[in-house]
């Protein structure tokens, strides 16, 4: 491959030539007068080369001399061909009503011809994503496309799943490849497996959050393995392409430059709301005669007086009763001004909702650009800051961007690009089952009577840990939870990534047929995240940090033969191609050993004992990959692609690390042949197979140690996951078949594909028997089928020259099962708190909820005869839930009258389920409205069954008959965790969200008047989350999780929606 | 211009290309060879954070046995098994982070340099890591009963069939006796890697020979004629003082403490207090230990939370300040577990020597002396009429039982065989359960369900159903 690619430089080295090539340039506009802006200029027969109009309906193409005419094409307007005469000046003029031959980018930047493509590719524009200005531009990609599940987490910059066409990969990466100008890009993210399965820890969110939303020109989105084939193995999930600005074309230097802000408050049907009947305790078990609370002789009167039981964190207690004067947790605190008094019993004024602040986010951007007909370059800066709803958080991102392009000689073109982004982010929110996730404290384990402004008054006065969950008032500290405000302000973590991406490469036009393209990128990042535990915290102190650095090289040479006519009526197109992908990822973790001497100093060396060494990892990969394709075009309404790729892998063990993979398409545009049907516009089905090969990931083919905390001397083991040196590669195999039409002068349109994809030969450790000596062991095997529905839809019921009216659907609905596993019958993803696990089983869909259930009668819950409570199951290996929804869909309308557009996205998800800890131990410890509630006597079900009260749940005795056996509910319990299966906590997680609302000003050109010099003004009002229309999960946002990936439906510390809204001013000169 | 681009690309390209292909894939970070005695390092560690470790996910001997209970959260001392998947992280770690281990460090042993490490010094590292197999066989047979050995820890073999526990004992008994043969108490052993004896050879004899006496004794209900010959060869090589006790020493930081005080002092939390169950027989007892195994109640006394019950922390006694001492030595086997094996021997007509009272009365003295009571305290005790052998309650079960179990604080897992064993003393019942609920057994993970299911399934049938109120083949009493 090396001498190949030196032979070819050295052959272009010395090459080159002359050939006349022509710069037009001109206005678009349509037959109502108004310009046409982003319209776009093809050149016939010449396949790549194109642009798009300007703001002013202005462009500037190049045409190489050997063509000469020129595609006009833009939605609703029928397409124009013009024959280019002497003049390099072409003003047009469209007519309304047609819509042809969009151009989108595909695989390996390539433009295509929408209606000549024999897959599933949709387009969605810059401008519909930067609309809401969402900090992450991947989380403004939801509901824009058909069958692409986008997952956001509720945490300030946490992590975005994305994938297309449901999970194939049993236990590697299944989320969308991310590609910017051809370029791929890592997404992956960094979060810990503990913070993945909800055991604590921070989302530091996923790296695509690092591509700059206001550089974005189009995303394409390729969804099946045909499409993607070219990128070879990690493709196989589908790819998000980013396609960024270009640099605007037409006279001068174009600056642009917008600006806003916006405001976030959060979502009460999203949060927790609390009864106000009980205070503090777990039941009565305690000290004084009530047993509610603890008797101690506090203000030495010699008479017991009543205090709170502070260590207990659960709303169980007490009644409230204003006139009973109880020591609270402030009593002891001597800052206080209630210290040392008794407080009237009552329900706190200022829950822990009023902890939430108005989150704000600002984000300024400016971008230079400009073209001769040589070049073009853009220089882009964008800052946007984010504060979140949690004290002390705070997200900061910068972004540079440079893109170029040149003609060095009238054959030799070269570009580049480079991107910088750095990341700052200091207190993000913690998350899953762990003291420094207050969301966790709130909603499972909190006392009533506890006022959070009185937590932050005697934090700030005394900048200790003063805590309302003393472990006893004569044992002032910390048992379970810190003050809210010492966890927010001193317990928390700081990250930093400093991105680098880009690339550099040519273009030599070697013979009128032939190109060759050359390119270099570069994509790489180090990253830092340090995590903080100060002196006096609950847990141990702590400073701990972890380094990552990645980075990938990718080189590329790409021949392409350009459109060819084999005879009158086929037209062929080729192209040949090498890549080399050699990527890497360190890592080094280390912590302080048993905590820090020196309070509130945060380094390695302030380790109380000596430091255990630092984790480190480091891997490589390099994959080779040869490939060609061709491509057939007959008569303009028969298409035929055929690709073939070859990759080799480092991965894999060397005899067995090479393997090749073919893919073909067809398509057959059938509108040709009923011209005379003026209601069918378009036409087209689409037939397409394919197969993607898969290396292993690195590291997963020989034996190595792993070296423990030495005990004097060194300790190592046996790692627990056994390798395997026959590893071949896996495989994924697609097909796909497409419908697309248009109506009515184009004024409604369809796209319906229908796909099956089975991944095979699956490389992942097995969970085997421990008795094996290991967890786990590498293996090949494994079948997981998709098969799907994805329809897109538009209809314009109004398109008019002063009112138009559009509507955009997109809905899909996928089908998983795993259909084999080697001979086992169930992989554990992962297992959590709880005792439920998220798992793929044979025969049933990947991510099945397990755990343990209600025991059934006739379909009934069964009672017990005694006690009045559930029986459940005696194993936890019960199928609970599926967390793979029915069907996810989106709906976009736009209506734009004059001047003035509005425009709002319905997001909706069906079914999928969802496992909340939050409500499994929020139920028990009664902080819900419903464990406060009257039971069907009309009593409070907390008194006592004697007295009337109880439970009666609904259900049968064993012997089938009704229950009438009222559950005793005196102490916790009851309701949550400790007497119902993991079964009860098991929620419907489906949604309907209004999660876009946007409306802009343009103001018109005669308004600006003679300053010439500004060509647009936009004026924008958007809204973000507003409104969750429904949902059937109770008191949290049914599309929270922990962490993209794989292991997806639990809830634990669920942070709420945040409803955002935001203005926006853009300025172009 | 032109030229020095291309030259620059080319030169790129080239030099990206360096480096070689198949290397790319190799771990640069962890070692390919390792000497067997740093796996023989964290299988001796695994093995004793397992016994000693009271966290919740791991280890509930100590509420099994109700030496604890538990304050607030209380579905362990209520023996809910499932939801944490208690066995389930039991047997891991012993057949993946002990057992494996130890098989790999045997495994490497005959690869040392034979001029470094001679045969009788390899053939001493092979006998310690047969006897920590043994030990560690022996406690999970003692858990679940049946389970996989013979083709247990081949990763070829993902499907290991399970066996019946009579026959590991049987095969256990074997090994043993091939160790302690095999050993040379005059040669090296693991030398400072031995975390035990630090490479004294004659301290894995006694410990090899108290174990066998112990595993010995374990099957006299079931087969006395084999226990009997079993114990009378083990019992003159065993421990003779608390000198000689099995322990592994802890170190002072993290992550090298013991583990009872990561859970009780480094965790912050109150979960656990003394239960009333060992409180209140001591009390009865006029026992001395009881302020050197708990710390004094909200009135200055002593007193043991309600079994299992919601618990006021602040109420009741709490484990001692020794418990909290990171250094904490971690017992596998000890001087006075030895001598009440003796008492029980005679009792049961073995010969081994002495009397039932004798070793009844040195049992009861080796464990004052090593918790730090005074020899006066254990005379007045020993004096009591409660206490004394001879005027004692109940049968020699109930007297031996009795006092062995309270000698066992602090190794719940070995409180809790010998209760099974004695069936003394009576415990307390969970609110809404029967004296028949609390646990002789684990159940097996609910791993092997899923990924052994066809031996699983036939391992529960042949204990006799995959329950907890299962007895194990040596609980026939």
């Amino acid at each position: 491959m090396k001498r190949l690619f030196t032979t070819i430089f050295m052959v272009l080295a010395v090459a080159g030539f002359a050939l006349a090539q022509r710069t037009v340039t001109g206005t678009i506009a349509g037959d109502d007068g108004d310009v046409l802006i982003g319209a776009s200029v093809a050149v016939k027969g010449a396949p790549g080369v194109g642009t798009r109009t300007d703001i002013n309906g202005q462009y500037s193409l190049k045409v190489p001399a050997e063509n000469n005419t020129l595609v006009i094409t833009y939605t609703g307007y029928q397409t124009q061909e013009i024959i280019l005469g002497i003049s390099n000046v072409q003003d047009i003029i469209m007519t309304s009503g047609q819509l042809l031959q969009e151009a989108v980018v595909t695989a390996l930047g390539i433009s295509r011809y929408k209606n000549e493509l024999a897959y599933s590719a949709q387009k969605v524009e810059g401008e519909e994503l930067t609309r809401t200005r969402d900090a992450n531009v991947v989380n403004s990609l939801a509901g824009k496309v058909a069958g692409l599940e986008i997952k956001r987490n509720n945490t300030l910059g946490g992590s975005t799943n994305v994938v297309l066409r449901g999970n194939k990969s049993l236990t590697g990466n299944n989320q969308a490849l991310f590609v910017v100008d051809g370029v791929p890009i890592d997404n992956s993210n960094s979060n810990t497996g503990n913070q993945r399965t909800g055991r604590g820890g921070y989302d530091y969110g996923n790296a695509a959050a690092d591509i700059n939303a206001d550089d974005v020109e189009s995303v394409t989105v390729l969804k099946g393995a045909a499409a993607t084939a070219l990128y070879g193995s990690r493709a196989s999930n589908g790819v998000v392409m980013i396609n960024t600005k270009k640099g605007r074309k037409g006279k001068g230097i174009g600056v642009t430059i917008n600006a806003g802000m916006n405001a976030g408050t959060y979502d009460k049907s999203t949060f927790i709301t609390y009864q106000d009947q009980y205070g503090a305790g777990y039941g009565q078990y305690y000290e004084d005669d009530s047993g509610y609370f603890l008797s101690r002789d506090i203000n030495e009167d010699g008479t017991a007086d009543l205090v709170t039981p502070t260590s207990e964190d659960a709303s169980y207690g007490a009644p409230f009763n204003s006139s009973q004067l109880v020591y609270q947790w402030d009593a002891f605190d001597p800052s206080s001004p209630n210290f040392g008094k008794a407080t009237p019993w009552v329900a706190a004024p200022n829950g822990p909702a009023s902890m939430f602040e108005t989150a704000l986010g600002t984000n300024n951007s400016i971008m230079i650009d400009g073209s001769t007909d040589k070049g073009y370059f853009k220089l882009g800066y964008t800052k946007t800051t984010d504060k979140g709803i949690m004290p002390n958080s705070r997200i900061d991102k910068d972004m540079v961007n440079f893109g170029a392009s040149y003609n060095l000689t009238e054959k030799l073109n070269v570009f580049s690009s480079i991107n910088f982004t750095s990341i700052d982010g200091r207190g993000r929110y913690g998350s899953g089952y762990d003291s420094k996730n207050l969301m966790t404290n709130y909603r499972q384990w909190w006392q009533t009577n506890v006022d959070v402004q009185d937590q932050r008054a005697s934090y700030e006065r005394t900048q200790q840990n003063v805590t309302w969950n003393w472990a006893d008032p004569s044992d002032l500290k910390p048992i379970y939870w810190d003050n809210p405000y010492w966890t927010r302000e001193e317990n928390f973590s700081t990250d930093h990534r400093n991105r680098y991406f880009g690339y550099l490469g040519f273009t030599y036009n070697l013979t009128s047929w032939f190109d060759l393209t050359g390119r270099v990128s570069i994509d790489q990042f180090d990253e830092i995240q340090e995590e903080r535990i100060a002196v006096g915290s609950i847990d141990p102190s702590l400073y701990s940090r972890f380094n990552r650095n990645f980075q990938e090289k990718n080189f590329d040479l790409l021949g392409q033969f350009k459109p060819f006519e084999l005879t009158e009526n086929l037209k062929f197109d080729a192209l040949i191609g090498g890549n080399i992908r050699r990527a890497s990822l360190a890592t080094i973790r280390a912590s302080t050993n048993g905590g820090i001497s020196i309070p509130r100093l945060y380094s390695l060396g302030n380790s109380k004992n000596a430091l255990i060494a630092p984790t480190e990892f480091a891997s490589e990969l390099q994959v080779n990959g040869i490939f060609a394709k061709a491509g057939f075009v007959y008569d303009s309404w028969a298409i035929l692609d055929l690709s073939v790729r070859r990759d080799q892998a480092s991965s894999l063990p060397e005899e067995n690390n090479s393997y090749v993979y073919p893919s073909a398409s067809l398509g057959f545009v059938f509108s040709e042949f009923f011209n005379a049907n003026k209601n069918v516009t378009f036409g087209k089905i689409r037939l397409n197979y394919a197969e993607v090969g898969n290396a292993a990931p690195p590291l997963s083919v020989s034996d190595v140690y792993d070296v423990n905390a030495p005990f004097g001397n060194l300790s190592a083991s046996l790692p627990v996951t056994k390798n395997n040196p026959d590893l071949k590669e896996e495989r994924t195999k697609g097909f796909e078949a497409g419908l697309e039409m248009r109506f009515l002068s184009d004024k409604i349109g369809f796209d319906v594909t229908y796909y099956k994809q089975n991944t095979i030969d699956q490389i992942y450790p097995a969970s085997v028997s421990r008795a094996t000596g290991f967890s786990s062991k590498f293996i090949n095997a494994g079948d997981v089928e998709n098969t799907g529905v994805e329809v897109s839809l538009y209809f314009r019921p109004v398109h008019t020259r002063d009112f138009d009216w559009r509507v955009d659907l997109n809905w899909a609905r996928n089908r998983n099962k795993v259909i084999d596993l080697g001979g086992i019958q169930n992989l554990q993803l992962a297992s959590f708190q709880g005792g439920v696990s998220i798992n793929a089983a044979v025969g049933e869909p990947y991510g099945t909820i397990k755990g343990n259930d209600y025991r059934y009668l006739n379909g009934q819950r069964i009672v017990s005869a005694t006690t009045g409570r559930y029986l459940t199951s005696a194993t936890s290996d019960i199928i609970i839930g599926n967390v793979n929804p029915d069907w996810i869909g989106g709906v976009t309308n736009t209506f734009r009258y004059k001047n003035l557009s509005l425009s709002f996205l319905i997001d909706m998800k069906k079914g999928g389920d969802m496992f909340s800890l939050d409500m499994y131990y929020g139920l028990a410890t009664g902080l819900y409205p419903e464990t406060a509630s009257n039971n069907e006597l009309g009593n409070p079900l907390r008194d006592p069954v004697s007295a009337g009260g109880g439970l009666l749940l609904p259900g049968v005795k064993p012997d089938g008959t009704p229950n009438d056996i009222r559950a005793n509910a005196v102490n916790f319990g009851l309701q949550g965790y400790a007497r119902n299966p993991a079964a009860g906590f098991v929620y419907d997680a489906s949604f309907v969200k209004l999660r876009e609302l946007n409306l802009n000003f343009d103001l018109p050109g005669k308004v600006l008047g003679d300053k010439k010099y500004v060509k647009g003004i936009t004026i924008g009002a958007y809204g973000r989350n507003l409104w969750i229309i429904h949902k059937n999960m109770p008191y949290a946002d049914p599309e929270d999780g922990l962490s993209s990936g794989n292991v997806q439906g639990y809830q634990v510390g669920s942070y709420p929606t945040v409803r955002t809204v935001g203005v926006n001013l853009n300025v172009k000169f | 211009m032109k030229k020095i681009l291309m030259l620059l690309l080319t030169t790129t390209l080239f030099f990206a290309c360096q480096k070689d292909f198949g290397d790319l894939n190799v771990d640069t970070k962890k070692p390919t060879v390792v000497e067997p005695g740093a796996l023989f390092v964290s299988s001796q560690k695994e093995l004793s954070d397992l016994m000693a470790s009271p966290n919740v996910n791991i280890n509930i001997f100590r509420l099994l046995s109700q030496y604890w209970t538990e304050t607030t959260y209380t579905d362990e001392a209520n023996y809910d098994l499932a939801t944490r998947n208690i066995p389930q992280n039991f047997w891991n770690t012993m057949y993946v982070s002990v057992l494996n281990n130890l098989k790999e460090s045997q495994r490497l042993i005959p690869s040392q340099n034979i001029s470094f490490f001679p045969a009788a010094v390899q053939k001493n590292q092979n006998a310690c890591a047969e006897i920590l197999n043994v030990y560690a066989f022996a406690t999970l047979v003692n858990t679940f009963g049946n389970v996989p050995y013979t083709e247990a820890l081949d990763i070829s073999n993902v499907y290991p069939a399970y066996d019946d526990a009579a026959g590991i004992y049987d095969a256990l008994f074997v090994r043993l006796d091939k160790a302690i043969t095999d050993i040379d108490v005059n040669s090296e052993g693991f030398g400072s890697n031995d975390l035990f004896f630090g490479g004294d050879m004659n301290g894995w004899k006694i410990f090899a020979n108290s174990l066998k006496l112990r595993m010995g004794m374990t099957i006299a209900d079931v087969n006395a004629a084999k226990a009997k010959t079993i114990v009378e060869a083990a019992a003159p090589g065993t421990i003779s003082s608390n000198a000689e006790n099995v322990a592994f020493v802890y170190l002072s930081a993290p992550p090298n403490t013991n583990p009872v005080w990561e859970d009780l002092v480094q965790s912050g939390r109150q979960d656990f207090v003394a239960a009333n169950t060992i409180v209140d027989a001591m009390n009865a007892l006029n026992d001395p230990r009881v302020p050197l195994y708990f710390t004094v109640d909200a009135n200055g006394g002593y007193t043991g939370g309600i079994y299992a019950a919601s618990n006021n922390y602040a109420t009741y006694s709490k484990p001692s300040t020794t418990l909290e001492d990171p250094t904490l030595e971690g017992i596998l086997i000890d001087y006075a577990e030895v001598r009440f094996l003796l008492a029980e021997a005679v009792a049961r007509g073995f010969n081994v020597g002495g009397t039932v009272e004798a070793h009844y009365e040195a049992a009861i003295r080796a464990s004052m002396e090593y918790w730090g009571a005074s020899t006066a305290e254990a005379d007045a005790y020993l004096a009591q009429a409660s206490v004394a052998y001879a005027t004692a309650a109940g049968d020699w079960r109930q007297k031996i039982g009795t006092q062995k179990w309270i000698a066992l604080y602090n190794r719940g897992f070995d409180g809790w065989v010998e209760w099974r064993r004695f069936d003394y003393p009576i415990l307390n019942v969970p609110d809404g359960l029967t004296y028949g609920d609390i646990p002789v057994r684990y159940t097996y993970p609910i791993q092997e369900q899923t990924l052994n299911k066809e031996n699983y399934t036939r391992g529960a049938a042949s204990v006799g159903g995959d329950v907890v109120t299962t007895k194990l083949f040596w609980d026939v009493q």
